[in-house]
Order: C-alpha cells, then sequence, then structure tokens
C-alpha cells in the first residue's frame, strides 16, 4: 500500500501523462501519416479538442476535492492548468503556423473579421495571468485570496472557449453540446457548493 | 534462401487478350442465363425485372473504350484520389471528413433508378441502365470548391445533365431543377439524426441546369464513382460550393416556382440559394477569399466562380451578388 505522500506523487505522475500521452499519440499519429487527407487541420482540432478537455479537468480538480476532501487533488490542480494552457498555446501556434502558414496580415484579418477566432484569441489570452501566477511564491506573494479570485478567470475562458468551439461549428453541435453540458455542470456544483457553505 | 524465380511463360502460351475477353463475355453470359433459370425456377414473378447488376455492366463497358477527356483546371495538378475518396462531406454516413469512407458500404446502389418528374413532357422513373444506354460519356476535369474553404481538382466522368433533360422533353414552362437524394436511414447512418431535414435536397436555376459545363458523374479517375463520392450518380457544378453538387441523386423534378434546398432550410442566414463561388462574399462565419488545395501547403487564391467567370459569368449579368449569395 502507498502511503499518503506517496499517494500524492503517484496522482502528480498521474496528472503528467494526462497532460503529456496526448503529445505522444498525436506524434504517433503524424510519423505514420493517419492524420488523413488534411493533417494540418487535424493537428489544430486535436490540440484544441485537448487543451478544452483538460482545461473542464482543471475545473473539475475543485468539486472532485469538495467530495473527497483529498488534498492530492488541489496539490496537482496547477500542473493540470499548465497542461491545459500548453495544449491551448499549441493550439493556437498550429492555427497560425499549420493552417495560415505564419501569413501575417491574413492573419490579423481572420482576428479582426472572424468571431469565433476572437473568442478563441481571448480564451487565451485570460489564461495568460493565470498561467504567469501559478508558481508557488507568486501565489503567497498575491495572497492567497487574490490569488483565487484571479484564478475564477478560468470559468470565463473555459465559456470562450465553449463558445468559440460552437461557432466555428456546422450543423453538428453534439461536441460543443457536451462541452458546453459540462462546464454548466460544474458551474452549478460551485454556485450551489458556496451557497450552502456560506450559510 | 532459396532465391525465387518467376517462372518463363513462352509467349506461345498466353492466351491472346481477345480470346481471354471473349471467354470472360462467354462466362458471364452463361453465369447470368443459368441464374435467372435458378431465380425464374424459384420465383417466377422475379422474371420480369431486370437483372439487378445491369447499370454496373453497361458503365463498364462504357469506361473500357477511351473516353474523350476535357482539362477545365488549368495547369493544376490533379488531387491525389486517396484524398479524394477519404476526405468528404457527406453527412448521410457522419459529419466526420472521414466517416463516408467507413461507412460508404453500407450504399445500396444496386439496383439504382431516378426518377424524372414535375414539368417534362416525359416523366417516369428510369432505371440507370436505361439513362446510362447510348449516352456518349466523357472525362472532365474541374476544380472543386467546398464552402469550407477547401479545394480539389478531380477528373470526373460523366454527361451533361443538359443532355438528361432534353431527352425527356424540352423544359418548357419549368424555371428550377430540384434534386433528392437517396433516402435509406437503415443503410445511411446519419440520416438517423435530423441534423438536415432528411432527404438532402438541391436546385438549380434551369439555365444553371442547361449550361454544358453542368455534369451528371457517374465515375470518376477513370473508374466507376466510389460509394463516399455519390455513387451511382451524382450532380457537378463546378463554378458552385460543393454542397451544390448533390450525390446519389435518386429524383429530379422540374418546377416553375423557385424551390428551398437542405441547406437554405438549415440556415438561411449562411446558405443561399445560387451559393457561387464568390472570393468577394464571405460566408458569415469564415472568409472565402483563399482556400486550401488538398495535397498542397499554402494556401491560394479563391477564384471568381471558382475560375469558370468567363464561362458562366453571363448567366448573373445584372444581378448583386452580394444579395443574391
Amino acid at each position: 500500500m502507498l502511503d499518503a505522500s506517496q499517494r500524492i506523487l503517484a496522482f502528480r505522475l498521474l496528472v503528467m501523462l494526462a497532460g503529456s500521452l496526448p503529445a505522444a499519440w498525436l506524434a504517433w499519429q503524424w510519423f505514420f501519416g493517419d492524420l488523413g487527407a488534411v493533417p494540418a487541420e487535424a493537428v489544430v482540432h486535436f490540440t484544441g479538442r485537448t487543451g478544452l478537455i483538460l482545461l473542464l479537468v482543471t475545473i473539475a480538480f475543485s468539486p472532485a476535492f469538495r467530495l473527497t476532501g483529498w488534498v492530492g487533488i488541489m496539490i496537482a490542480r496547477r500542473q493540470m492548468g499548465l497542461w491545459a494552457f500548453f495544449w491551448l498555446v499549441a493550439h493556437m501556434l498550429a492555427w497560425m503556423g499549420l493552417d495560415q502558414f505564419w501569413d501575417w496580415p491574413w492573419i490579423r484579418r481572420e482576428m479582426v473579421d472572424l468571431p469565433y477566432i476572437r473568442y478563441g484569441a481571448a480564451a487565451l489570452l485570460l489564461l495568460v495571468p493565470l498561467a504567469l501566477t501559478s508558481f508557488r511564491y507568486t501565489q503567497k506573494a498575491m495572497g492567497f485570496s487574490a490569488w483565487h479570485w484571479l484564478h475564477r478567470l478560468i470559468y470565463v475562458s473555459a465559456a470562450l472557449g465553449v463558445t468559440h468551439l460552437w461557432i466555428l461549428t456546422r450543423a453538428d453541435y453534439r461536441m460543443p453540446m457536451l462541452f458546453a453540458a459540462v462546464l454548466a455542470a460544474l458551474v452549478v456544483f460551485r454556485v450551489v457548493d458556496a451557497a450552502i457553505h456560506r450559510r | 534462401m532459396t532465391r525465387y524465380h518467376y517462372p518463363a511463360i513462352p509467349e506461345s502460351e498466353v492466351t491472346p487478350r481477345e480470346l481471354f475477353e471473349q471467354r470472360r463475355r462467354f462466362l458471364k453470359g452463361s453465369l447470368k442465363s443459368g441464374a435467372a433459370l435458378g431465380v425464374a425456377a424459384a420465383m417466377p414473378g422475379l422474371l420480369l425485372s431486370p437483372t439487378a447488376r445491369a447499370w454496373q455492366e453497361t458503365l463498364a463497358d462504357q469506361l473500357e473504350g477511351e473516353l474523350p477527356s476535357r482539362s477545365l483546371a488549368g495547369e493544376e495538378a490533379l488531387t491525389d484520389k486517396t484524398d479524394v475518396t477519404t476526405y468528404n462531406n457527406f453527412y448521410e454516413f457522419g459529419t466526420r471528413k472521414s466517416d463516408p469512407e467507413v461507412y460508404a458500404h453500407r450504399l445500396v446502389t444496386d439496383p439504382w433508378s431516378v426518377s424524372i418528374e414535375g414539368e417534362v413532357e416525359k416523366p417516369g422513373s428510369f432505371a440507370l441502365e436505361d439513362i446510362l444506354a447510348g449516352q456518349e460519356l466523357e472525362e472532365r476535369i474541374y476544380r472543386l470548391r467546398c464552402v469550407e474553404a477547401w479545394s480539389m481538382v478531380i477528373p470526373w466522368i460523366g454527361f451533361p445533365l443538359a443532355e438528361l433533360l432534353k431527352r425527356h422533353g424540352p423544359p418548357s414552362r419549368a424555371k428550377y431543377v430540384v434534386f433528392e437524394s437517396i433516402l435509406d436511414p437503415d443503410n445511411l447512418r446519419g440520416q438517423r439524426r435530423s441534423i438536415i431535414d432528411w432527404p438532402y435536397r438541391e436546385a438549380l436555376r434551369i439555365d444553371e441546369a442547361m449550361h454544358p459545363l453542368t455534369l451528371m458523374a457517374v465515375g470518376m479517375y477513370g473508374e466507376k464513382m466510389p460509394n463516399q463520392n455519390g455513387a451511382p450518380i451524382r450532380l457537378v457544378v463546378p463554378w458552385k460550393y460543393g454542397f451544390k453538387s448533390i450525390k446519389s441523386v435518386v429524383r429530379i423534378r422540374l418546377v416553375e416556382e423557385r424551390p428551398t434546398t437542405s441547406w437554405i432550410e438549415q440556415n438561411p442566414d449562411e446558405y443561399g440559394f445560387y451559393a457561387n463561388v464568390n472570393p468577394e462574399v464571405d460566408h458569415p462565419r469564415w472568409s472565402q477569399g483563399r482556400e486550401r488545395r488538398i495535397g498542397e501547403s499554402g494556401r491560394r487564391e479563391t477564384l471568381m466562380f471558382n475560375g469558370y467567370a468567363d464561362e458562366v459569368a453571363e448567366l448573373y449579368a445584372g444581378m448583386d451578388l452580394t444579395r443574391h449569395f
């Protein structure tokens, strides 16, 4: 049996695998030419989907802690959030490089003209201060409650991310609906939980 | 390790091609009559129906000969056939690009008939073999531009829709032509969900339908049409976004009033009746100025009417293409 600190270590390794294994899978698919007729599009979609999933998983860590009370979840939460950020940055770079071929005038035009690009860019931009303040010393320096307030931006970012996915979808809304439903459930849990504890 | 040696066959032992083909014809013929006898003995009623594989044999014979070929894509290279058969929008099989190739074997094309109805002199349901019989086929190399801003260059095999329409009498009163795809939710898994009001419907103005560029295609890359590309017979309108080129057509109706189409019903703000390729008029959610040519890196500038302006621009003379998108 693992003792308490070993279990925390094991869980952190698990989070590391969850964040990094999709990259191995993507590299494998790319290497063996399994990404279909338009590999660039497959990479853009995969990185975006993985990033959004990991963002929702990060948000789910807090309810999971509420329900289980196990501290290991909170210890691994920042790492999970950084993996989500990593994938969403990869998503942006894949779009700029593989989809737009670093054509800056066009990238700028698309960002100005296309709402779904704007929503996506806003979602990622909101995560930048969270990633920058994710170190333990910034957490301490900011003070715990200020840090928590700032990091609630993750909900706004996820909502913008789901909106981004929703408005670029053509006809088949199953996937964006699933993401929206999961996010809504997490928000409802958070609100109800806060209301109960305030009383 | 012993090396394998190809057996050397003397020229005299090789069956001449003509003999070989005669033998195949003889075998096919006797198989058919033999099978027909057996079937007739078991189920006499079936004798009246045509042989189930007839259109495929008619088409196979037509594809054997040298077909006249015309390229209308300039010097642009053909898109790799593997890409054309694995990257498809054919929501009847699912909405992922890879779905059609995976599930298209469920499409039943045997037998196939097309109902030609409405304002025509000779309406009725016509077996595909009868539509193909005596019809000259040709190869046409066209660009295909999807509304999702990707494009391909495809060597279609088919015949002008105008020839089919003329055979059923000159369309006198009709102003529009409506097309309908197959409806078969048992085999087409995508039709079990109503993302579109099935069956898929498309339409053209009569002058667009009679235009010599407008093709009914029954094959591509020298072979019969793969299921995922719209077997056995589909429309190809090269100057319009791909969704206008309806696949697996079972019904052609000539009408007086302008009909609605599946995509207009699905989202009237985003899809218009004409859907002409136009780099100046953006889709509300993405730009149409450039396109990704499948198999190429980088982007191409999208051409007005997909590069067919010289042939078709006059059809729309005086029309505000921003309003009639």
